[in-house]
């Protein structure tokens, strides 16, 4: 009887919290992105800015390149923003995102320990560098099909390494910050994004080795959802969570001058540009 | 060793220097585990009730499947839910998915067994002689069952303590299924393994230390209402 | 308001064992009626199969009014109690032990309120009324149950060895009770005792089982 009563409260208290929580708002939509792009805080400095003009809530849900991808096709996300041009064309091209436009870039760098013990400072390639680090020391690997991940393979590929199972070759599946943590552990290289480097840099004791190498250039890309695909996919007449216009809103507004300046004026803690606006 | 004491201390500054954004952490993850709690316990109560006074085929096994799922690993129960709520699956069209209500529900899977089993236990293990005295002052059924379920109730308290404690401090199914959505479905201990993923080690430590008080705070209070409740029965 | 039993021809066994081999007695008037009998003779099982909370292997109980066989529903149930060997205490304050009967069956607040503050008044307990009834004697226990049973003004109270764990003071408390029920003229009271005594000073009807049958004395 007592219990009885108690239960329609934490029912009724219930219902409340749930679906007030759950409630949908037209204005918010889901960006998929990688870890990188989030930890470097670019995110918190460009999307009020965004959001004040628009009245559109972008919410961030950060995985690796390869994840954030597949977030979209299932329908998870409204619109991707990662660094994988290949994996993203063939997205594209398999009908899952539209609208794909470069934003942005920075660059990848080669750290190692502060004494280098493989000797790859002066060397100017960075198949080179790959090559040597394979010959004489230990290389730390995402693992983790993301972007950078993606990007350490091809170069893997152009040198003729196959590094899968080797002993110098560790695959940690994690995040750049763990993965330049355990390089740090290990006295390791790896590969990772400048940005990322530089938020972190102060916490290791690591080095760039090798930079400014072309080959190393990370480009961004966004690109929306596509909704006409997720409902044929699907079978249903239309997909209706799918926030295509506000999707589209989001991307011009990044390539449009207003959004470049505001990716251009974004700095870290220590003054640094981060990310250089590239969009057309 | 320099960097432990360093960041116990940015820890404690940190936890005196209450800023909005934490706080927003600090009571997100009160209110999704605690919804979840409650939910477990509408639907784990009536279910134990069950368990424990009906006679069906298969009853062992299903006590025992229950059980198992008391260790049920997180990141399997949020990569179901996940499956469950995305978008392109079967439940997609509510929109739950990276909401905190897609965390509610993965900790409300969580912590039903906990809640279900140690509930069980508890009115199981009570006397049969409280039955038999419900029965001859006039109980119906239902009456003496609800008596039953309330002589057992601090040993569903245990249940539910037990429950909160896993909740509390569980990460997997919550960052898969809340995305870690910053202001929105990042609670404590998903804010603890970004930064730590960040190397912010101090505020990390900060929130564990937070985390750890709030859990002890809750679990004094019900221990101590158990503790009382448990005192009166040894004579 | 004349509630008869009828007892007839009950069986009933234990793993095998026989406890009761064709039972029969008709309880029909008003007044205490005392079975006696030694320890483990089948009093007990007897009481339990007479206030409904055990099945007869064999046999028939019925209640009748006005020459009418009741149903042995709720309602029948509620109009008889049985007080157990050890009370079968909720761990609740002694008020609301006492007033459980009264609360299940959704007697008003200040009714409940009067009623099981008369009864505690009656078994001498009115100054423990808020503490936990966990933590009275047996002897307060056993008085405790006997409350919670008059509180739902029962037209038979059974008790089943009221006075068999309890200290001298208490039995002495208890008895006096019973005699006043049995002065009041209600309920009619059915007991059980293997103390001859105890039969001798309270009883109005006497009974004894014997090599698992029932007999009067």
């Amino acid at each position: 009887m007592v219990i009885k009563i108690n239960y329609l409260v934490l029912l009724a208290i219930f219902s409340v919290v749930v679906f007030s929580s759950g409630a949908l708002a037209t204005t918010e939509i889901i960006c998929a992105s990688t870890t990188s792009t989030e930890n470097s805080g670019l995110f918190s400095y460009i999307l009020p800015i965004f959001e004040k003009k628009t009245g559109i809530k972008v919410k961030v849900v950060a995985r690796g390149t390869g994840a954030a991808i597949e977030m979209g096709k299932r329908g998870d996300a409204d619109v991707a923003f990662v660094h994988a041009k290949e994996q993203e064309m063939k997205a594209v091209e398999e009908g899952f995102f539209v609208s794909r436009h470069d934003v942005m870039y920075n660059d990848f760098v080669i750290i190692g320990p502060n004494n280098d013990p493989a000797k790859i400072k002066g060397i100017k390639s960075t198949t080179e560098a790959f090559k040597k680090i394979a010959e004489s020391s230990q290389f730390i690997s995402r693992g983790d099909n993301s972007g950078t991940n993606t990007k350490e393979l091809s170069i893997w590929k152009k040198v003729a390494i196959d590094p899968k199972g080797q002993k110098w070759y560790l695959e940690v599946g994690q995040g750049m910050e763990k993965t330049q943590r355990i390089a740090n552990e290990k006295r390791a290289y790896t590969l990772t994004d400048r940005g990322t480097w530089l938020a972190t840099k102060d916490k290791l004791e690591m080095v760039i080795v090798l930079e400014g190498d072309p080959s190393l250039f990370n480009q961004y890309g966004v690109m929306a959802v596509n909704p006409v695909r997720l409902s044929e996919s699907a079978g249903a007449e239309k997909v209706p969570f799918i926030k295509y216009k506000e999707a589209m809103e989001f991307i011009s507004w990044l390539i449009s001058k207003e959004g470049q300046q505001a990716i251009a004026s974004f700095k870290d803690k220590n003054g640094n540009q981060l990310f250089i606006p590239n969009a057309k | 060793m320099d960097s432990i004491i360093e960041a116990f201390s940015k820890a404690f500054t940190l936890i005196i220097n209450f800023n909005a954004e934490l706080l927003g952490i600090i009571f997100l993850s009160l209110k999704v585990s605690g919804t979840a709690l409650v939910v477990a316990t509408i639907i784990g109560l009536p279910l134990s009730a069950l368990i424990s006074f009906k006679k069906f085929p298969l009853k062992g096994l299903f006590i025992s499947v229950l059980n198992t799922f008391m260790g049920l690993p997180p990141v399997v129960v949020g990569l179901f839910v996940y499956l469950l709520l995305s978008r392109s699956g079967p439940l997609g069209f509510m929109g739950l998915l990276y909401t905190p209500s897609a965390m509610v529900i993965a900790q409300t899977i969580l912590a039903l067994p906990i809640i279900a089993s140690l509930s069980n236990s508890a009115i199981v293990s009570v006397e049969p002689i409280v039955k038999q005295a419900s029965m001859t002052l006039g109980a119906t059924t239902l009456q003496v069952s609800l008596t039953i379920i309330r002589e057992a109730r601090y040993g569903i308290m245990s249940g539910v303590i037990a429950a909160f404690g896993r909740v509390m401090a569980e990460v997997g199914a919550i960052l898969i299924v809340g995305g870690n959505i910053a202001g929105y479905t990042r609670v404590m201990t998903t804010t603890i393994a970004l930064e730590t993923d960040k190397g912010n080690f101090e505020l990390a430590l900060a929130l564990g230390i937070i985390l750890l008080a709030i859990s002890l705070f809750i679990n004094s209070a019900l221990h101590l209402i158990q503790k009382k409740g448990m005192a009166q029965t040894n004579r | 308001m004349s509630l008869k039993l009828a007892v007839s021809n009950i069986w009933k066994s234990y793993a095998g064992n026989n406890v009761l081999q064709d039972c029969s007695f008709l309880f029909d008037i008003y007044g205490t009626y005392v079975i006696m009998g030694p320890n483990g003779c089948g009093k007990s099982t007897f009481l339990r199969i007479c206030a409904l909370l055990e099945e007869p292997d064999a046999g028939e109980i019925n209640y009748f009014s006005n020459n009418n066989a009741l149903k042995k529903d709720v309602e029948l149930r509620r109009k008889i109690t049985l007080v157990l060997p050890k009370v079968g205490i909720f761990n609740a304050t002694v008020f609301n032990n006492t007033a459980y009967g009264l609360k299940i069956r959704g007697v008003k607040h200040i009714k409940i309120e009067e009623k099981v503050n008369s009864a505690l008044d009656f078994v001498g307990l009115i100054h423990k009324r808020h503490h936990n009834a966990l933590t009275l004697s047996s002897g307060e226990a056993q008085r405790m149950g006997i409350a919670r049973a008059m509180v739902i003004n029962p037209e038979i109270l059974f008790l089943d060895e009221p006075t068999a764990s309890v200290d001298q003071k208490n039995i002495e408390i208890i008895e006096d009770m019973i005699l006043k029920i049995k002065k009041q003229g209600a309920p009619t009271v059915i007991m059980a005792t293997h103390d001859t005594g105890q039969a001798q000073r309270l009883a109005d009807i006497l009974l004894e089982i014997k090599e698992k049958k029932i007999s009067l004395l």
